[in-house]
């Protein structure tokens, strides 16, 4: 305890204080960040790594990459993916196993996305959607995979328009099935 | 003119009835804040008679009387004080009757023999010879004749007593 | 320059001939305290509002957008609000001094309001000793801020009121130290003459340069504590003392006390921008004639508003950078740091003055 130390923590409390000053005159000129979300529901992007909810995306001719395996079932903590698959006969007669039906409840997921780091064929994804809201919560229970969607050969020589899986993302409620 | 004396009836009528009310409450925050509107109502006294200095004088120091007074009622008393205390006894109240008596004599006789200058209330509030602030200012510090120097030095080490004695009480052991 | 006593005079004249003297006067004194509510309650909005809108910028946030264009009309629909909400009568507390103690605030907030000086020849309140004058009405604050935290009868009020007495009467101290530094330089405690000083040979705190510059920024932290504002709003703060010292009030009586710590922030800003700033007088710079015409154009009363709004953006500056500061850490600050450096600043002056170093 000396007059040095009360000099010294006097001009270093100054220095520091206008350091914080400088800081936040700084943010008053950069542009703000606000969404003005219902004003702006055209034009506004979530960013990319906003977890709407889960989503497959499917190519144009209605494949997905979903081969059933379940792993993503047993990834989820809360229990809210339930993927049944069936078995069938392929051309050369080996018995397969596929994708039937891939149910997602939108209501008990904490969007944690262990699914998708657990799926290896990454078959599933989120989407930046986030208008979930719905007036029945028998509606929050969402059928992945869209009708008559098949899995998409591990080839893609036959078919090469593969890309643009996003394009289909965010319409893929199973009363609307995707008209892309 | 006119508005003077309505405005000094105002103010005396203020005065009075605040007084009354202050040694009349029985709870000692309500008395203090009735005492804080005598004084105000005193300030306005001096402001209508054009003694701004002292007017002003008033107000900052018997505010900052009344909130250490405040302080000293909220720490320093319990609740039976702040919520009304009993009636007091015989002997107190005798005492207490002829203490104020004995002061509103010294009063009216102070009142009565004092010779009063007559001056018109007009006269004083329009020319500003009630004692400009520089004046005050060279009389408070000056050594000559009328000078006040001795009482405001004595003052000062006053206030510097007061100044030791608080920090010996605080001081940590 | 305008002088506005050209405007008082004439209404007077127009009055005085129409009716005998003790009406006019009455009319008179109505009209101003007309205009005083009626400005108190118009710059009380606009402070909300720019209060809101500066904390959301300096938080990256754009503020109210919602209600008129740019949210301009929120306050005021806020002020319905609040003028619509029930005022609500509690058991065992001292009625009286509970309803009392919010007008008591926005009495001692409306009498330091009227000193400010608008105008050449537009200060409501002015005579020789102004400043102290302000200094007197300003601590009547503190008793109504005391009153309604004992009155209250609940603890959070009841510290938050002695919380705040303790940072008022301290920080006062600062106050009256710095004033009085510039009182030293002006040598003059009336606002209209330290306002018509700096008109003349420019404002005081270029006048008093280093000290005066070091006593502009002691009176503004102090000013700052005054007012119960930014990192000083110990009295009411939100996390530990709920809202401090008005916790238990309610609609209007709330609102009293809501819109007094807007004032006092406004007139603490127009105290700083009449003594150091120069009040009404226009920027002038030694040498620049054509320049110097150019900005007697502009009226008083903008330049004054303007550099109030000014420091007014500063102190919001101050409130939205700095934590709160702990009960023990303000009245060192004050005690161990503002008031030593205000002494020093005084001496300082007072040398500058008798060596004749002002400009």
């Amino acid at each position: 305890m000396s007059t040095n130390n009360y000099f010294s923590g006097l001009f270093g409390g100054i220095k520091s204080l206008t350091t914080g000053l400088g800081v936040t005159i700084k943010e008053f000129f950069t542009p703000k960040i606000t969404e003005q979300y219902p004003e702006n529901r055209k034009e506004l992007k979530m960013f990319d790594r906003f977890r709407g909810r889960l989503v497959m995306p499917h190519n144009d001719q209605n494949e997905h990459k979903c081969i059933g395996c379940g792993l993503c079932q047993m990834a989820c903590p809360n229990g809210s993916i339930t993927v049944t698959s069936e078995t069938y006969e392929a051309e050369d007669g080996k018995k397969k196993k596929r994708l039937a039906k891939y149910e997602y409840d939108l209501g008990c997921c904490m969007f944690c996305e262990l699914c998708v780091t657990a799926c290896p064929s990454k078959a599933i994804e989120f989407s930046t959607e986030f208008e979930n809201a719905v007036f029945d919560r028998s509606k929050l229970v969402i059928q992945l995979n869209r009708p008559g969607s098949k899995v998409a050969e591990k080839k893609p020589v036959a078919k090469p328009a593969t890309a643009a899986p996003t394009a289909s993302a965010t319409n893929n409620n199973p009363k609307t099935p995707a008209a892309v | 003119m006119i508005t003077e004396t309505f405005v000094f009836i105002i103010l005396a009528a203020i005065v009075a009835i605040f007084s009354i009310l202050s040694v009349t409450t029985k709870r000692i925050i309500r008395a203090a804040t009735y005492l804080l509107f005598v004084l105000f109502g005193t300030a306005g006294l001096y402001f209508l008679l054009g003694y701004t200095f002292l007017g002003a004088v008033q107000i900052m120091v018997y505010a900052g009387g009344i909130v250490v007074l405040y302080i000293f009622a909220i720490m320093l008393t319990g609740k039976t004080a702040s919520a009304g205390q009993k009636s007091l006894g015989m002997a107190k109240r005798a005492a207490a009757l002829v203490a104020s008596l004995i002061g509103a004599g010294l009063l009216m006789f102070a009142f009565i023999s004092h010779k009063f200058v007559s001056l018109s209330l007009n006269a004083e509030t329009t020319n500003e010879s009630a004692a400009p602030i520089k004046e005050i200012g060279s009389k408070l510090l000056s050594s000559g004749e009328g000078g006040y120097l001795l009482p405001f030095e004595a003052v000062s080490v006053l206030l510097l007593a007061c100044i030791i004695g608080g920090l010996i009480i605080a001081r940590k052991r | 320059m305008f002088d506005f006593t050209t405007v008082t005079q004439w209404i007077d004249n127009l009055l005085t001939s129409a009716m005998p003297t003790w009406a006019a006067t009455l009319i008179e004194c109505v009209l101003v305290a007309l205009a005083v509510i009626t400005l108190y309650a118009v710059f009380a909005i606009i402070l909300i509002y720019m209060e809101r809108k500066i904390c959301a910028f300096f938080q990256c946030r754009l503020g109210p957008m919602r209600v008129g264009k740019w949210g301009s009309i929120q306050v005021v629909s806020d002020v319905l609000k609040m003028l619509t909400k029930e005022i609500i009568d509690m058991k065992n507390v001292d009625r009286l001094l509970h309803k009392m103690a919010p007008f008591l605030v926005i009495v001692a907030s409306m009498l330091t309001f009227s000193c400010l000086p608008w105008n050449k020849g537009a200060g409501i309140i002015d005579f020789n000793v102004g400043i102290f004058f302000f200094l007197a009405a300003g601590s009547l604050g503190v008793v109504g801020i005391l009153l309604a935290g004992w009155s209250s009868n609940n603890k959070y009020a009841l510290i938050g009121a002695m919380r705040s007495g303790a940072q008022i009467i301290s920080y006062e101290v600062s106050i009256g130290l710095t004033m009085l530094t510039m009182i030293i330089l002006t040598g003059t405690m009336s606002f209209s003459e330290i306002c018509q000083q700096q008109a003349d040979y420019g404002w005081n705190i270029f006048r008093g340069h280093i000290p005066a510059v070091m006593a502009f920024i002691v009176y503004l932290i102090a000013g700052n504590a005054e007012c119960n504002r930014g990192p000083f709003d110990m009295p009411e703060a939100e996390s530990e003392l709920t809202a401090g010292y008005h916790v238990e009030y309610s609609g209007m009586h709330f609102g009293f006390y809501y819109l007094a710590e807007y004032l006092n922030l406004f007139i603490c800003a127009g105290m700083a921008s009449t003594i150091f700033l120069g009040g009404w007088a226009p920027l002038h710079i030694y040498g620049l004639e054509a320049f110097n015409n150019i900005m007697d154009y502009i009226p008083g009363v903008v330049w004054m508003v303007g550099k109030t709004f000014f420091v007014v953006f500063l102190l919001m500056w101050i409130r939205w950078t700095f934590p709160r500061l702990r009960i023990d850490q303000l009245l060192s600050l004050e005690w161990k740091y503002l008031m030593p450096i205000s002494l020093v600043i005084l001496v300082m002056m007072a040398l500058c003055v008798s060596l004749g170093l002002t400009l």
